[in-house]
């Protein structure tokens, strides 16, 4: 599938189907960054599939509630919501322009985004707010939080994953991008915050941990995570290049450049995988 | 008004949101390991299911807030005034300001009515609140005007950050004042000099005004509950004819409510001569409130002398008398 076409996702779609809402997410990502030939296309690479199986399954648009806290991921957001119908898709080609209604770095102002978290680290707290009404209002309500590894860097995600435990919040899942980048680089150059897994563990939450580019995989952790009383964390193993060869390994994934050859490289090589998912 | 020593009361904050919460199920009350000292023990024992003690996590708390906020509840966070602003501020301006959130940031232990040292000690809240947009500051200045204070504030469909003193709390004014988020209000009037006031220092206020009329200046006084929106217009109505200004409050100098003032003026272009009385630039220490706000110029005396200076005496300013506060009773330094 290719930009510009709109998917009409069944009700319950299928592994294949949630691997080709991956890809277009990707494409449409894109083409928002390739407008202006820099941007974080790496964190659509890297959190495609997750962003697919959340919104294409796992999200009841209807009545869940789905915080942001990495506002950088904007681009992939957009591109999922747009996808399933939540955006208007023709918006997307203003991403990031002087006056445009989606911003860079996501804010409310924003359509469909509901929370402003672009200062790392804040979003989990906002979701538990969130979880927290619901429960007061008598529950059937479910919480989604997508972070990112790097954030764990901020102290203010542990004390809302201390609070979520402590008060049960079952109905809170977070999906954590495990893709291993930052700023400054490899998050292993900067500081360790390995075990994820384990420390998400000892805070008292229900952990899955999966390869974040195996759709099947992914279905079955946030499915886990349905059937259980804790509050729950899929750690997504990510690469914040998407595992795509046409991309140097050199490249600084967390704000890639885009030059006209590198972007029909990654465009080719995003279409030939679309093509092989549609056929699976 | 009430004569110094005033009575004092407790827990008129807590009791007045306990009265709130009962009329209104949206209240939801938030703290951070300070129940007692925030008087929200009575909250929590009478409406446990809508009291959340976050523990030690002032960052967390403020996200929380923001998320019940946005689920159509009006939660009031109570904590100390400076883990309130300085621990979490960036963390305020973009889960509470920025949404312009129904979330009421209540700051105990004000400026220096604290023993506790620099540490506890929160003498730049009010600027740094201030400089938040969509932010109201509030500074009340007794149990009155604090009971009144839950209601109104809680009327406000907006952010709200309200410093209040904690433990003995004086009653300066009588059940018929009306406390107004909207106006400044003049409490006295004065030809020669305008003293405008908030918080604490009020009280310190009345006593100056009526110590310069004893010794020939006539001194008025504004109340001024609200630091943000200013009600410029009674500000500077007040001061405009008058040959000079000071203003009090239990806060720094910079930022707060000499510097509002200061603005509100100097915009009218009413050139008068103004001096602030408050904690000038520094950080204070661990003490008693009469040897900190006498040490740091929080008192009757200082206002006096700044006054003094501003109207160009070269006489000796007059001194205040010592008023001894018994047991049960408070009064300004």
């Amino acid at each position: 599938m290719s930009p510009g076409e709109t998917s009409t996702l069944p009700e319950a779609p299928s592994s294949a189907e949630l691997a080709a809402l991956a890809v277009q997410i990707k494409l449409e990502s894109l083409a928002m960054v390739s407008i202006q030939g820099f941007g974080y296309l790496g964190q659509a690479l890297s959190a495609g599939e997750t962003f697919a199986v959340l919104f294409g399954e796992e999200i009841d648009h209807e009545t869940d509630r789905f915080v942001l806290s990495p506002g950088h991921y904007a681009v992939v957001y957009y591109a999922a919501a747009a996808a399933v119908g939540l955006l208007d898709r023709h918006q997307l080609a203003g991403y990031g322009r002087d006056g445009a209604l989606l911003e860079a770095i996501s804010t409310e102002r924003t359509p469909g985004v509901d929370l402003t978290c672009g200062s790392l680290g804040q979003g989990l707290s906002g979701a538990v707010g969130y979880a927290l009404a619901a429960r007061l209002a008598g529950g059937g309500r479910r919480t989604f939080a997508f972070l990112s590894d790097g954030e764990m860097e901020e102290g203010q995600v542990w004390e809302a994953a201390m609070f979520a435990a402590h008060h049960g919040l079952g109905d809170l899942v977070v999906a954590l991008d495990a893709n291993g980048s930052q700023v400054d680089g490899p998050i292993t150059d900067v500081t360790t915050i390995e075990p994820i897994a384990e420390k998400w563990a000892a805070f008292g939450w229900h952990v899955e941990e999966v390869d974040g580019h195996d759709i099947g995989a992914l279905r079955r952790a946030f499915a886990a995570c349905r059937a259980d009383d804790r509050p729950s964390v899929v750690v997504a193993r990510t690469d914040i290049l998407g595992r795509l060869r046409s991309i140097p390994d050199t490249a600084d994934g967390h704000f890639l450049k885009l030059d006209v050859e590198l972007e029909a490289a990654i465009r080719a090589e995003l279409e030939g995988i679309g093509r092989t998912a549609s056929h699976a | 008004m009430l004569e110094p020593p005033y009575d004092i009361v407790l827990k008129p904050y807590g009791q007045a949101l306990v009265d709130l919460a009962q009329e209104r199920e949206d209240v939801v009350c938030l703290g951070a390991d300070l129940t007692r000292q925030t008087e929200t023990d009575l909250f929590r024992d009478t409406i446990p299911e809508r009291f959340f003690n976050v523990g030690m996590a002032e960052a967390n708390a403020i996200g929380i807030a923001g998320g019940l906020a946005r689920a159509g509840h009006t939660v009031f966070f109570n904590t100390f005034g400076v883990f309130a602003t300085r621990r979490c501020l960036d963390q305020i301006a973009m889960a509470v300001a920025y949404p312009a959130l129904n979330v009421k940031v209540i700051g105990f232990m004000p400026g220096l009515s604290s023993p506790g040292g620099p540490s506890h000690q929160a003498i730049e809240d009010v600027a740094l609140m201030r400089a938040l947009p969509s932010m109201t500051v509030v500074d009340v200045a007794d149990a009155t005007e604090t009971r009144q204070a839950v209601r109104a504030i809680a009327e406000i469909d907006g952010p709200v950050y309200m410093r209040l003193k904690r433990g003995e709390i004086p009653v300066i004014f009588d059940d018929d004042h009306e406390l107004s988020l909207d106006r400044a209000q003049v409490l006295v009037e004065g030809a020669e000099l305008t003293i405008v006031a908030s918080g604490m220092l009020l009280a310190a206020a009345l006593s100056a005004a009526r110590l310069l009329g004893e010794h020939g200046v006539d001194a008025g006084v504004v109340n001024v509950p609200v630091i943000k929106p200013l009600d410029a217009a009674t500000v500077v109505g007040a001061c405009a004819g008058t040959r000079a200004v000071v203003t009090a409050e239990n806060h720094s100098v910079v930022g707060g409510l000499g510097s509002a003032v200061a603005e509100a003026l100097a915009e009218a272009g009413a050139g008068v001569p103004l001096r602030r009385v408050g904690i000038e630039d520094r950080f204070a220490e661990s003490g008693s409130r009469p040897y900190l706000f006498s040490r740091y110029g929080l008192s009757v005396q200082r206002i006096v002398e700044r006054a003094w200076e501003a109207l160009g005496r070269d006489d000796s300013p007059p001194a205040a008398a010592d008023v001894v506060a018994d047991e049960g009773t408070y009064a300004p330094v």
